[in-house]
């Protein structure tokens, strides 16, 4: 795992100023050896033998034999045209977008409802870690019930005669996709909240107790004490959140193993089929690559605006 | 220099530490100095065969005592990517099992290796004994490559309580009474008459394939009337309400059980490995009214053609030249006719062997139907295309999806779906692999 955010070790600048450069440059270079051993393992190599797969033509029976041919850009051009890619493209987007937006909100709401104290607040506090808690093959199953024709929400709406049969949530054509967004973004908001409210508990009572007196109303303390204070936390959220949102692969495959039909795919479930259902390892590494690029461009832009704000 | 003493001394007690694992490790392994044979499988550790494989490896261990089987367990999804790896860095355990359609591509690309010689050794009417479509898979230009050891295939599950309720006396025999009763099922219970799988996973194929070839149709063919008339009956069941919709959502064929012992449907296709499963005997004893016949077929008189399930073993192409009679031993014991026998009445599964078929009947007289279907059972990669199989057969579970959720007509989206296909191959090969199939089908269908 990559850290794109640029993180330092903290204290690593003052370190350095309290010991003589000299004899500490070379113990530096032998702590980091684990680290950077690790990462040219399992970051760097995986990488580059990832590309390497997308640009060669690897069936099951090359793949073994390590006979595949090199075929340049070919892999890519096969994958942009395939119509079931390019709906697969436009769903992660949709996917990560509508995530983002709708955890984003509702975790930032759920946090400054929290930042005041009420009753049972603690239980309550809680109760929204559960989606965190629990294992994805826990809550995707229950998802996969509660959309199914036979599932809750239907058993619901049936039994309150808002609908005369049942709503095909996972089962149609342009459904799907927005049931598994639906699912990730209960997923999400734990994350959302806690990061959001660790934020709020920092800004200073001060602020918005003199912004009171200045006669300020909620929505004037929200626009201009809140979220300029938060905005680096607010970025990094969306930022973590951008890059584990367009890697979800577990909880799509759990719900509709990317059907009915090859409608719901993402493109990391989208790769797995091509690669271990079909044995297309090049295809599928070429999804994986421009999977890599959508996430990397994203970071970049939100760092952009980070950067821009600081 | 305060860090660079530290720094030393961290090393020196590293060194010292490692020195001593090292020792004691090269000790231990000293002590127990024993040939080890790998075991690897998916089989359910819990489960019948699994068990079944330790009782065997305790036996050979007590006969060869100077050896040690180690039974590894992989899980299902993980086996394939697992045995890519171990091709990869040459180290395929001594004994590999894998799913039947996998073998032919796994022959290919030499991960067995050649047993010929020492079946020949053995006694060729052992051989012989194998069924004809087990032998043609596990085999390659007349070489022998593994064995399989236990097979499945599928066939129509009814609940004879359910069925008497509305006023049904005997099981569909024909897709039209299957659609008859199951109009009545829901008419007179209001529940499903009919399920089978259609997930989104070689299952999804693999349910849909009786259907396909008992019609006459063919996974090359995808585009005739035969192949079309198949996926418009099923279609046309889901469409009716006689069958769930939610069969495209299921996690597996496991699933669609699961609604058949709650009485949601009466009855459903489904495997011989059900009664090793779900179904076991004190299950079956409490729902007191499962029974079992042969799948529905499109007319009176035509056979049912079922694929064939089923696992096979065969001994890794890397292995340790000094290892390999032993584990010719092992696959051996496993390929016997008596050993296999007893696995698979442990297992739910049906022998390979023509002598073993015969007496597990007089053990299960339930598995009948399978029995008689698995005479001609069609292995699924010499019907679709050898080892381009599972790509064929991921685009045809997406057609059947299709089809069964109306985003396109059976027509639109077989016909879609056989020009993918094409496209998988060269012109000669497509017609090699076509009349392979034609060939094989016209054979299990007696015409």
């Amino acid at each position: 795992m990559f850290f794109p955010l640029g993180i330092t070790s903290p204290g690593g600048r003052e370190r350095s100023s309290s010991f003589s450069m000299k004899t500490t440059s070379h113990v530096g270079y032998f702590f980091i050896v684990p680290a950077l051993v690790y990462v040219l393992f399992f970051g760097v190599y995986p990488l580059i033998y990832n590309f390497i797969l997308s640009l060669k033509e690897v069936t099951l029976i090359t793949y073994m034999s390590g006979t595949s041919p090199w075929v340049g850009l070919a892999n890519y051009w096969q994958t942009i045209k395939d119509v079931v890619f390019q709906r697969t493209f436009t769903n992660t987007l949709l996917f990560t977008s509508l995530s983002l937006a709708f955890q984003f909100l509702i975790g930032f709401f759920l946090a400054i409802l929290f930042n005041r104290s009420f009753p049972l607040k603690g239980l309550l506090q809680s109760l929204i870690m559960i989606p965190w808690v629990l294992p994805i093959i826990v809550s995707g199953s229950f998802f996969r019930w509660f959309f199914s024709d036979r599932g809750m929400v239907n058993g619901f709406l049936l039994a309150w005669d808002f609908i005369d049969k049942p709503i095909p949530w996972i089962t149609s054509q342009k459904l799907p996709i927005f049931a598994v967004t639906l699912a990730n973004i209960w997923l999400g908001i734990p994350f959302n909240f806690v990061l959001l409210y660790t934020g709020l508990r920092a800004i200073p009572i001060e602020l918005f107790e003199s912004a009171d007196i200045d006669g300020a109303n909620w929505w004037q303390r929200i626009a201009f004490i809140t979220f300029p204070v938060l905005r680096p936390v607010i970025i990094t959220t969306l930022t973590l959140g951008c890059i584990f949102t367009v890697k979800v692969f577990d909880l799509v495959w759990i719900i509709t193993q990317g059907g009915p039909g090859d409608v719901s795919h993402l493109l990391s479930t989208l790769s797995y089929s091509w690669a271990f259902n079909k044995f297309h390892f090049g295809r599928a590494s070429s999804v994986l690559v421009i999977m890599l690029s959508l996430v990397v461009s994203l970071t970049v832009l939100l760092n952009s605006i980070r950067s821009e704000g600081e | 220099m305060k860090g660079g003493k530290y720094v030393k001394r961290f090393i020196l007690t590293f060194l010292v530490l490692s020195l001593g694992v090292a020792v004691s490790i090269g000790t231990v392994a000293v002590a127990q100095e024993k040939v080890t044979i790998t075991v690897q499988d998916y089989f359910d550790p819990a489960g019948g065969m699994a068990k079944f494989i330790d009782e065997m490896a305790v036996e050979f261990e007590r006969n060869h005592p100077e050896v040690k089987i180690n039974h590894v367990y992989i899980p299902f999804a993980q086996l394939l990517p697992t045995i890519l790896q171990q091709s990869l860095t040459r180290t395929v355990p001594e004994l590999t099992m894998a799913d039947n359609p996998w073998v032919p591509q796994l022959i290919k690309a030499g991960t067995y290796k050649d047993i010929t010689d020492q079946v020949k050794e053995w006694g060729w009417e052992n051989w012989e004994d194998f069924f004809k479509g087990h032998r043609e898979l596990t085999s390659a230009n007349d070489r022998i490559y593994a064995f399989q050891i236990t097979t499945n295939n599928l066939a129509l599950f009814y609940r004879k309580g359910l069925l008497e309720k509305a006023g049904i006396a005997n099981p569909p025999e024909t897709w039209q009474e299957l659609k008859e009763q199951s109009q009545k099922i829901k008419e007179a219970l209001d529940i499903y008459g009919f399920a089978f799988c259609a997930t989104a996973s070689e299952e999804g194929t693999w349910q849909f394939e009786p259907f396909l070839w008992s019609n006459g149709g063919s996974l090359l063919e995808l585009d005739q009337p035969e192949a079309i008339e198949a996926l418009q009956f099923l279609t046309e069941m889901v469409v009716a309400g006689y069958t769930p919709r939610d069969i495209v959502n299921v996690s597996g064929q496991g699933d669609v059980t699961q609604w058949f012992m709650n009485a949601e449907v009466a009855m459903m296709v489904n495997g011989n490995w059900e009664f090793g499963w779900h179904l076991t005997e004190d299950v079956m004893q409490q729902l007191g009214d499962v029974a079992v016949a042969t799948l529905p077929v499109p007319q009176k008189g035509m056979r049912p053609v079922v694929p064939f399930g089923g696992e096979c073993f065969g001994i890794s192409g890397n292995i340790d030249p000094a290892k390999f009679d032993l584990a010719w031993e092992f696959l051996k014991i496993l390929g016997s006719s008596d050993t296999m026998l007893r696995a698979n009445i442990k297992h739910g599964g049906l022998p390979t062997r023509a002598s073993a078929a015969g007496k597990i009947l007089a053990e299960k007289p339930i598995l009948k139907p399978f029995l008689d279907q698995a005479q001609y059972a069609l292995p699924r990669p010499l019907v679709g295309g050898i080892d381009k199989y599972p790509d064929i057969s991921s685009t045809v579970w997406v057609a059947v999806q299709k089809a069964l959720t109306e985003m396109a007509t059976p027509e639109e989206a077989l016909k879609n779906a056989a020009s993918a296909i094409r496209e998988i191959f060269s012109a000669e090969e497509y017609e090699m692999y076509k009349n392979m199939a034609r060939e094989l089908l016209a054979e299990a269908r007696g015409k």
